[in-house]
């Protein structure tokens, strides 16, 4: 996936729809899927090897995994490439945007799973070797759009701020930082969808989530396995689509 | 063995499933290609069936792609079934909606002149609207094949063709002899391929945007 893809979606075609329907449609639909999901894994006979796959115990664990990866990973992302993004868009560091452009859009053809399993060979198996290949992987899209975000902002808009008497620090905070939030908010947006997805794949390096399932489920052949850990991992990557969009709404500057 | 000896003593290994991670790829896209475009023209000028178009190919993107390709496999089995249906749909997206921006963007005093000189609806399509708006399709198009690219080295595991294998195969013989120049090759192979179709799409966008179009700031 990659970010210019994902970012577009902003132009969400829901938006239209009133305002209740375009909020609760997402959740009541995972919420149905889910409730089929449990009606019908329960309609069936579960041998010992699935059991032992499919009991509450094994799937909260899954979940607190996957959601553990996709957070830290975000939060990571964050501190990382927005105090990046600001510092290349300064006047002073112009060099650097085309550089980190370009690095950009060719980082995205690298595969996740190849970038993953080149940081195991690194650092062995674990949490921290899929966290860093998340990190590695989502960066890029923020990065950009920080950048970018920043970079937008109406040249006049600065300059009525510097006629104010604001100082380069308040410039930043109250005017550049706040007109960029859209952009960063689209950017980090597109980087939890990624990063949710990524996540499925730490399971191969060992690092649990509901790719543990899938991948488990396959090896052992029990269908019923792998298809659980698909539908959840799809529910959890629609669900923190729409967080990210609600957020979006409800993060966006007055005015805008 | 070092990486390079290891590329010589596999090449037709690895040449063959880079040969199939492109071929499996450009299938893809073909077919997608022709469905989006076509959804793309038909409702472009249907708000409703426009949004719902581009609803329902964001919400596949949604799909982590393990978790698609997998699920796949009760309808189409393992292999190039299951990879071409999941990429396929991958591939819907970008080129929908640069279909639907790319015709919904042009002039209309263009499109009026065209239907002043008596072109008929399919006409004034084939000759005005679609290469008008061909440059974004293309784009669409580029950005859709970038992305399945990355998508089908995941694709090996549900025994998929491809560069993938080589990377699957590093994993699974971790710390073996040949594990790191496996996924050395299976990663760099797939950044080449996704190279060589940008240099592709770049002909292939000089050589058939409208000349009227090719002078632009």
């Amino acid at each position: 996936m990659t970010a210019d893809t994902i970012a577009a979606r902003r132009a969400r075609p829901l938006r239209r729809l009133p305002f209740g329907t375009r909020v609760l449609f997402t959740p009541v639909a995972i919420a149905v899927v889910l409730v089929a999901l449990y009606a019908w894994v329960s309609t069936l006979e579960l041998d010992s090897i699935e059991q032992r796959s499919l009991n509450r115990a094994v799937i909260v664990a899954k979940t607190i995994e996957h959601l553990e990866m996709t957070l830290a990973a975000t939060a990571l992302v964050v501190v990382i490439a927005i105090p990046l993004g600001v510092a290349a868009s300064r006047a002073t560091n112009r060099l650097i945007a085309p550089v980190i452009l370009t690095v950009g859009n060719l980082g995205q053809a690298v595969p996740c799973i190849g970038l993953l399993v080149l940081c195991t060979f690194l650092m062995g198996v674990g949490f921290q070797t899929a966290l860093v290949g998340l990190v590695a992987y989502a960066v890029l899209p923020v990065l950009r759009n920080t950048m970018v975000g920043v970079q937008q902002v109406d040249p006049a808009l600065i300059e009525a701020a510097r006629g104010m008497g604001m100082t380069r620090g308040q410039i930043l905070r109250r005017v550049e930082l706040k007109l960029a939030v859209p952009a960063i908010l689209a950017g980090l947006r597109t980087a939890l969808v990624l990063t949710v997805g990524v996540a499925t794949l730490g399971a191969f390096v060992a690092a649990g989530g509901f790719g543990e399932l899938i991948i488990n489920g396959l090896k052992l052949n029990r269908m019923p396995v792998t298809i659980v850990g698909g539908v959840l991992t799809a529910c959890i990557a629609f669900f923190i689509d729409w967080l990210g969009g609600l957020a979006e709404d409800l993060l966006k500057p007055r005015g805008m | 063995m070092s990486f390079s000896e290891y590329v010589i003593s596999r090449w037709d290994t690895l040449s063959l499933a880079a040969a199939e991670h492109a071929m499996v790829v450009a299938v893809a896209i073909a077919i997608a290609t022709v469905i989006g475009v076509g959804v793309g023209v038909l409702t472009h000028g249907v708000p409703r069936a426009r949004e719902a178009s581009i609803a329902v190919s964001a919400a596949i993107l949604t799909i982590p792609s393990l978790a698609l390709l997998t699920l796949l496999i009760p309808l189409t089995g393992l292999g190039w079934g299951s990879t071409l249906l999941g990429l396929t749909a991958y591939a819907f997206l970008p080129i929908i909606r640069n279909t639907v921006t790319g015709l919904r963007g042009l002039d209309a005093a263009t499109v009026e002149a065209g239907r002043g000189m008596g072109l008929s609806r399919p006409r004034l399509l084939l000759r005005v609207q679609l290469p008008l708006a061909w440059p974004l399709i293309l784009t669409g198009i580029r950005i859709s094949t970038q992305m399945l690219i990355g998508i089908a080295a995941i694709a090996a595991f549900v025994d998929g063709p491809g560069l993938g294998n080589q990377i699957f195969e590093g994993l699974s013989r971790l710390g073996s002899v040949n594990s790191l120049n496996a996924t050395l090759a299976g990663t760099l192979g797939i950044v080449i391929i996704a190279i060589l179709f940008d240099v592709f799409f770049y002909v292939v966008r000089h050589l058939t945007t409208p000349r009227g179009l090719r002078v632009r700031p």
